[in-house]
């Protein structure tokens, strides 16, 4: 008997979301379609939401050995989509030495359209060996926040950092329309974790963290996350230069944090900076923020970048308030 | 010739084949300098004088010997003045009592260095990617300033010396020296244009590998030559910091570690492709060693 539909297409692992936008500025999915191990999931569109939530999901909340996820996205013009996770996507050590788990994605945004994409951090286990791709073309407006951040592990487990390799490479493309102009490439951010024997350093790769329990890269580009970049800047050169001294007396510095809102929230953040272990910088790369950070445990990294982007706020008013679910 | 070099694969047989290669051409040119020197139709001079005397050495330099030896001088802009590739924040952040100063992956710049050599067609979208991954607002700054500064020494010292070893080598002839500084460093006012989302290109980085060839350097002897300068570089800036003296710094870098470490990332970075080019990027180390590095390609090319 000759099998009357057409062969399946799907491969594990692949998943497949469009956004459109709708009459009246809503955001909604054209389609959304997934296979095992990824797990795709959309509250239904309220006509109020200012972008289409969507929870990237695993079953069992994590990738074993030899798991691969192929994500693709493609949002269309001035639709706007926000990427969050459920917890942290934790890598498990391969069954089989040697089998790398992989995470690929591969996001196009046409003009006006925006991608907020705040997950939380990656996981990885120790005796984990994984790698993630994460390449995004990007139409002349369209906008882009892309937060990747690594854990040190199961810290209850007295895991640090005892992962085998990790390797995480974003990649943001400025798509050409005149057609025969090759696409750009504005950013190439590589972050490598080598555990392995094969490092050519000679000390474990928890001594080379420098006490950081997570670190994380985050990346903005495009008219909606403007001001985020600005702001992320100008806090960036208002730090206290390092290994500089405040040779201010306590009446000085007292009447210093008596100034405006944004100055005393600056100070106890810095505060808190110190006291988390906190170090980050900013930087503005081909048209691009890029912004780097580690801290001493998870929450305090998690309680860091929160704590920027409530404080700028134009996250929450252009995506709204469950783009932000896994900062808080 | 120079199509056997530019065919040239990417593994090891190859470039021992390529080393051979470049040693022969070395010793070819020295061979017919000194014939040139010997005929009569050339004004007697010191090193003619020098020719006929049995009393000279059996080997002279040859010409990738001394360019090997001016590009390991630390006298050159090779941003080790600009960037300490993260040292100094790392040290007042936290400090280390680790015996390897310098940063624990190779410069991100290195595979970039080793493509630019096996394909100096690309070197120009090398140096764009290499751009691209420069994440590091010192870095970039220190990667404009001292690539401007090479690329001037380039202009004004290396270029007479590089045209004639390239055509005697047969190789591509180089671009005009203001060609290649509005290729690489566009108009700062379209730099700054918002809605220009790629700024032309800033150090001219790979630049280096054009000069190495005709210089007759050899692969592996590049990147030797490459991560010694960052080592180098990287321990200057801890002297100057006063993490340790000259005499410790010169202990380090003559020991057999640094020697065996070096050697380890060349053998690491061999088969590294430019876009897997990595590190730990902890905001403080973040483009630890890009920049100063990415001009030391570009010196490294001079």
């Amino acid at each position: 008997m000759i099998f009357p539909f057409p062969k399946s297409a799907s491969a594990a692992g692949e998943g497949h979301i469009v956004v459109k936008l709708l009459p009246h500025d809503v955001s909604a999915l054209e389609s959304i379609t997934y296979q095992y191990p990824l797990k795709l999931i959309s509250p239904t569109v309220k006509a109020t939401q200012r972008s289409v939530v969507v929870f990237l999901l695993s079953y069992g909340g994590g990738l074993v050995g030899g798991d691969q996820v192929n994500l693709k996205i493609d949002i269309q013009p001035f639709a706007r989509l926000s990427i969050v996770t459920q917890g942290h996507t934790k890598i498990f050590k391969p069954a089989i030495p040697g089998t790398i788990t992989r995470q690929q994605l591969s996001v196009n945004i046409q003009d006006g359209a925006a991608l907020c994409l705040l997950p939380d951090p990656v996981q990885p286990f120790e005796g984990s060996l994984y790698e993630q791709t994460q390449v995004f073309h990007l139409n002349g407006s369209a906008s882009l926040c892309l937060l990747d951040w690594v854990t040190h592990g199961r810290a209850a487990r007295g895991e640090n950092w005892d992962l085998l390799k990790w390797t995480g490479r974003n990649e943001i493309w400025f798509k050409n329309q005149d057609t025969g102009l090759k696409d750009r490439l504005l950013v190439r951010d590589t972050v490598l974790l080598d555990g392995t024997s094969e490092s050519a350093h000679p000390m474990p790769l928890r001594e080379t963290m420098h006490g950081h329990a997570i670190f994380g890269t985050l990346i903005l580009r495009g008219p909606l996350t403007q001001s985020l970049g600005e702001f992320f800047l100008a806090e960036f050169s208002a730090l206290p230069r390092m290994g500089a001294k405040d040779f201010r007396t306590a009446a000085e510095k007292e009447k210093g944090t008596r100034q405006c809102a944004l100055e005393r929230w600056r100070t106890s953040r810095i505060q808190q900076e110190a006291q988390d272990g906190v170090l980050w910088s900013a930087a503005n790369v081909r048209s691009c923020v890029i912004i780097k950070f580690g801290a001493a445990t998870v929450e305090a990294g998690r309680d860091w970048i929160d704590s920027m982007l409530a404080q700028e706020g134009s996250l929450r008013q252009n995506f709204g308030e469950d783009a932000l679910l896994c900062v808080r | 010739m120079s199509s056997q070099i530019r065919d040239e694969g990417h593994d090891e047989d190859t470039a021992e084949v390529e080393a051979e290669i470049a040693d022969l051409e070395a010793r070819l040119k020295a061979a017919k300098e000194r014939l040139s020197r010997s005929s009569p139709s050339n004004p007697p001079s010191a090193s003619n004088n020098n020719d006929n005397n049995l009393t000279r050495p059996p080997s002279s330099p040859t010409s990738s010997q001394h360019f090997l030896l001016l590009l390991s001088d630390s006298a050159l802009p090779l941003g080790s003045f600009a960037f300490s590739s993260g040292l100094d924040p790392g040290r007042l952040s936290r400090p280390t009592s680790s015996p390897y100063p310098f940063p624990p992956t190779p410069p991100p710049p290195s595979p970039f260095v080793l493509a630019a050599y096996r394909d100096p067609a690309a070197v120009a979208d090398l140096d764009d990617q290499l751009d691209a991954a420069i994440i590091c607002t010192v870095g970039r700054r220190a990667s404009i300033a001292q690539g401007r500064a090479l690329l001037g020494i380039w202009e004004r010292s290396f270029v007479s010396s590089s045209s004639s070893s390239a055509s005697s080598a047969g190789a591509a002839p180089v671009a005009a020296p203001e060609e290649l500084f509005h290729f690489f460093c566009g108009d700062s006012n379209d730099r700054n244009r918002p809605s220009n989302p790629a700024p032309r290109l800033r150090a001219p980085r790979p630049l280096i590998r054009r000069r190495v060839r005709p210089a007759g350097l050899t692969l592996p002897q590049t990147a030797y030559v490459f991560l010694l300068s960052h080592a180098k570089a990287v321990i200057s800036a801890a002297v100057r910091s006063g993490l340790f003296g000259t005499y410790q710094a010169q202990r380090m870098l003559a020991s057999p570690e640094t020697q065996a470490l070096i050697t380890a990332m060349v053998a690491r970075e061999w088969d590294t492709a430019p876009e897997d080019a990595g590190r730990a990027s902890l905001p403080w180390t973040c483009g630890s060693g890009g920049t100063s590095c990415c001009i030391r390609v570009f010196l490294t090319a001079s």
